[in-house]
């Protein structure tokens, strides 16, 4: 054990590597109150939402895989903003990441992944298929609206 | 014979429950009424409840008051029995918070009377 | 196919219709033969000579299956069901059509009487289809019923040659009636109803056996007002009704009484309903009334009372559009608006379907607002006795009676579109009673013949000053029990007050010569079921000069004939609706306050012959939906001016202070003061040159002509139908 790390030196020298990597105190104080935490990581991939993928087996398994979600979202980020290929990943189903597995179904018939949209404008609601038994008249609507 | 019928009614000595006369069984009733009197502080420490002593006072009076009218000795004194269940049930916590609570009702919406009122909510 | 003539079936049959009935006080006495004694089953019953069998049997109360026999029609005889065992006759003789002879011993629960039951009907069972599980008489079926109390419990049909059951092919007879013919047994009831009740001779028979066919000969519409009698008519399932064809069982729904607002007859229906929701309508019998018919409109327009509703109260937004709102804002708006109006500047038109109570409520409210402008959209003239005197605009003479007089004279009414059941009354008079029918108006088609008298108003006058050369005059004169019946729409004109006059001129001038004194000439039919109770409570018949003043806040209470238009109004004005249907008021409104239709409350409707008659509430009213009065009490609280009912009761103990006639249901007040009425209507004898007009002149006509028969699709098909059959060539 070198001395260096007898006196926890390195937990130094990491501490100033993630600020480095994180792109400065700025930047890293920003992503400390965006994502309350701040990792440094080897960059996996990305998807097309813009969600950074990272890794580095230096910390636990379980934390080792993390995401980073795109500035677009702001706070506004969730789970379910994943994608399903990166999900896997994430999840320790699959070691390759989707960009570097070539069984990877792809069909035109797939549709596009789409995050959660429950609680907003865009949620699904569940409605009555049957004839009502009374149709409400509907007033015409003037022509100036 | 009819008459006969009735003094014999009257004059029927029934099998006490407890108490053989309303001085006992008014020492029962307040045995009892102080015996949730003075559990009162710590309802609303274990139970947690949004009320003070004054208020669970008032409703205890009120229990009290509901049934003063009540003179047969076996009916004070089944009263009297039914307020220690209630009385167990409480210090055992075997009624919950929503049990307590709902002596105030505090869900309850009052339905309106008026015709106003009454045609607004759609009552008849 | 044995068939009497009609003359002696109505002899045989009306004299037990006619004893129990109040309403033949006015028939003469005829002298009363002697009756003969018979026995039936061993209970000795005295009927007059000439009554059926099958009749006195019913006196005792021994009820003799029978599936052609219908006691408002002639008689047939050719179902053979009611077939019984008479002492001393070596066959059993047919019930219905077997006059009583003295000392007659029938035996309705023999033997022989039970197994000619049982065979006839094992022989309508032979070409009867076993498709009892979808047909829609299942449960309501005579044969069905019969059946089980007097057919056999084992059949002997078995069809060894592997040729199947007489199959019939089913007609079209329009969008109202389903046939299913294979399931006709020949009973002719519906061919009997079409010929002599509804006047359309289309349907028949062709072929004779088991090659018998009722039908209406070539592919045909039903042309007929009346047409959806014949399903109730039909003891099976051949005749069944398209719109409520697979909609539920009898078993299955709730039936309530009601009344019918769709004419202004008041005809009683019942509302079948099931699940809230309104199936279909049935005659309900009334002899004062509709006797056991309804009108195809007023049976098969309830389907519009589920289309077209207004469920939620609706105000304009800022762009004008209607949008959902809570009643709380809508009652406030209505409110402050009433309030905002100096009186003079209000306006109130109640329509065609308003019952009393929302009329009377309505009234109040204006009066307690320093207004009088409450109005109907009918008019009527208000010159002379105006709408003081009651008999001035009632049919005075009372639907039943009609069919007692001798002479019946229409003045500018069609009167079968107008009030179908009055006409049935008077063709009935017409046929049975060879009562002469006169006509001023234009022609139309009514079912039998009249003498047309001509189009002109001026027939009018001559015939009322007696200057008239026509042999109608002479006729009207020598009548006993005449009527004239004068069409309410004729009244809209400039000339209608001069047209009353002369009417009730001509009228009363018969009447004072009549010997019945208690006979009534003088009728007018009016067109709508609120008129009669909208004059009665007060209201000023016609919109006329009040819109012309330019009102600020117009209140139409179900007012949707397009009287009131956007514009015929200022352009700052505020319209309130109050109705059930989205139609031509709720689309001019700014304000919609949603009310309950006829099935939905409990109402007042005083009909034609100021008969006050409730509808019960068959089903809820839907969303949001209240009872008429009560949105008017509501808005008069937020107003200020506080009306002083809160329940039904008490809205009817205000009913009853101003006329008691509007709370005695059922029943029919006498009419007076005709001579007081002429007098007042002296000065108004002004000359008139006009001709007469009327609206309903052919079938397509007749059909939609209010908010609910608009809306209703079954009766858009009839019309369609009617003028797609106008198109063929037979």
């Amino acid at each position: 054990m070198s001395l260096g790390k007898y006196l926890a030196l390195d937990k130094l020298s990491n501490f100033f590597n993630i600020i480095k990597q994180n792109g400065g105190i700025r930047a890293s104080l920003y992503k400390m109150y965006r994502q309350d935490e701040l990792k440094d990581g080897v960059l996996v991939g990305e998807d097309k939402f813009g969600n950074k993928y990272y890794e580095n087996p230096r910390y636990f398994y379980g934390s080792n895989r993390w995401v980073e979600y795109s500035d677009k979202y702001n706070m506004d980020y969730d789970g379910s903003q994943v994608p399903a290929e990166w999900f896997g990943w994430l999840h320790y189903k699959t070691d390759l990441p989707p960009h570097m597995d070539p069984s990877r179904p792809k069909y035109k018939w797939m549709i596009e992944f789409t995050e959660n949209m429950s609680g907003t404008t865009g949620q699904y609601t569940p409605y009555s298929t049957t004839r009502p038994k009374v149709e409400p008249w509907i007033p015409k609507r003037k022509s100036n609206a | 014979m009819a008459a006969k019928e009735t003094v014999k009614t009257i004059c029927r000595n029934a099998r006490p429950v407890m108490s053989s006369d309303l001085t006992e069984a008014r020492r029962r009733a307040l045995g009892l009424y102080r015996a949730f009197y003075r559990y009162i502080p710590y309802i609303i420490k274990y139970f947690d409840i949004p009320k003070n002593e004054q208020d669970c006072r008032c409703k205890l009076r009120e229990y009290f008051y509901k049934h003063a009218c009540v003179t047969d000795v076996r009916v004070i004194d089944i009263l009297v029995i039914k307020g220690y269940m209630e009385l167990k049930e409480v210090t055992h916590l075997w009624q919950q918070k929503g049990h307590v609570m709902s002596h105030w009702n505090p869900s309850a919406e009052p339905k309106p009377c008026d015709f106003l009122g009454k045609f607004l909510a759609g009552m008849d | 196919m044995l068939r009497q003539p009609l003359t002696r079936a109505l002899a045989l049959s009306s004299p037990a219709r006619a004893a129990p009935l109040a309403v033949r006080r006015y028939a003469e006495i005829a002298p009363q033969p002697d009756k003969v004694e018979v026995f039936i089953d061993d209970k000795p019953v005295y009927v007059p000579p000439g009554t059926t069998v099958l009749q006195a049997a019913a006196q005792v109360g021994v009820e003799i299956p029978r599936f052609c026999y219908h006691e408002r029609l002639a008689v047939a005889g050719n179902c053979r069901m009611c077939l019984v065992e008479v002492e001393k006759s070596p066959k059993p003789v047919a019930a219905c059509a077997m006059p009583v002879m003295k000392g007659m011993r029938v035996k309705t629960n023999s033997d022989l009487t039970r197994k000619a039951r049982e065979g006839v009907m094992e022989f309508l069972l032979v070409n009867h289809p076993l498709d009892c599980p979808i047909c829609d008489q299942g449960g309501e079926c005579d044969l069905q019923d019969q059946s089980m109390a007097f057919g056999s419990d084992k059949s002997r049909f078995t069809d060894i040659h592997f040729s199947g059951k007489r199959a019939v092919e089913d007609k079209d007879v329009g969008p109202l009636i389903k046939t299913i013919m294979t399931r006709c047994i020949h009973c002719t009831r519906c061919i009997r109803f079409a010929s002599e009740v509804a006047g359309v001779d289309d349907l028949g028979t062709t072929g004779r056996g088991t090659d018998m066919q009722v039908g209406t000969y070539v592919e045909k519409m039903f042309l007929s007002e009346l047409s959806g009698n014949i399903i109730d008519l039909c003891p099976v399932g051949a005749l069944t009704s398209k719109p409520y064809s697979f909609a539920a069982r009898p078993w299955e729904t709730r039936r309530i009484d009601s009344v019918d607002v769709l004419d202004p007859l008041g005809s009683n229906i019942v509302v079948s309903t099931r699940t809230n929701e309104v199936l279909r309508i049935l005659p309900r019998t009334n002899e004062e009334i509709n006797e056991e018919w309804l009108s195809d409109k007023s049976r098969f327009a309830c389907d519009g009372l589920k289309r077209q509703r207004l469920v939620t109260p609706l105000m304009a937004d800022s762009r004008g559009n209607l949008t959902p709102v809570d009643w709380e804002d809508a009652v406030v708006a209505a409110a402050r608006a009433l309030r905002d109006c100096p009186p003079d500047k209000l306006l109130a038109v109640a329509g065609d379907m308003a019952d009393a109570e929302s009329l009377v409520a309505l009234k109040d409210l204006l009066n307690r607002l320093g207004s009088e402008n409450a109005c109907t959209e009918q008019y009527f003239p208000l010159e002379g006795a105006g709408i003081d005197l009651r008999s001035t605009y009632l049919l005075n003479t009372g639907i039943a009676n009609v069919e007692d007089a001798d002479f019946v004279l229409l003045i500018g009414t069609n009167v079968r579109f107008e009030a179908p059941l009055l006409n049935t009354r008077i063709r009935k008079a017409f046929i049975h009673k060879d009562t002469d029918v006169a006509l001023i108006g234009p022609k139309v088609d009514l079912t039998y013949d009249y003498v047309h008298v001509g189009e002109s108003a001026s027939i009018v006058k001559d015939l009322a000053s007696g200057t008239s050369a026509h042999e109608v005059l002479r006729k009207l004169e020598q009548a006993k029990r005449p009527v004239v019946i004068l069409g309410a729409d004729q009244l809209k004109t400039q000339e209608g007050a001069a047209l009353l006059a002369y009417t009730q001129e001509l009228a009363l001038r018969l009447q004072d010569k009549l010997e019945d004194k208690n006979w009534k000439v003088l009728n007018v039919l009016q067109r709508t079921a609120s008129q009669v109770a909208a004059l009665d409570i007060g209201y000023k018949p016609g919109v006329g000069a009040l819109l012309s003043a330019g009102p600020q806040v117009v209140y139409l209470l179900g007012a949707d004939s397009g009287v009131v238009t956007r514009e015929s109004l200022p352009k700052d004005a505020v319209v309130i609706y109050q109705g059930h249907h989205g139609d031509a008021g709720a689309a001019i409104a700014d304000v919609v306050l949603p009310g309950a239709a006829y099935t939905e409350k409990r109402a007042t409707y005083v009909n034609a012959e100021g008969r006050a008659q409730q509808t019960l509430p068959a089903v809820t009213p839907p969303g949001q939906a209240r009872e008429d009065w009560k949105i008017i009490r509501a808005i008069s609280e937020v107003v200020g001016v506080r009306l002083p009912y809160d329940n039904l009761d008490e809205v009817r103990d205000r009913l009853s202070q101003i006329s008691p006639a509007l709370v005695t249901y059922g029943d029919v007040q006498n009419n007076n003061y005709f001579a007081q009425a002429r007098a007042l209507a002296q000065s108004l004898q002004k000359p008139v040159s006009g001709n007469l007009d009327v609206k309903l002149k052919t079938l397509e006509d007749y059909f939609m002509t209010d908010a609910i028969s608009r809306a209703s699709p079954t009766m858009a098909k009839c019309v369609q139908a009617v003028l797609k059959q106008k198109q063929s060539t037979y």
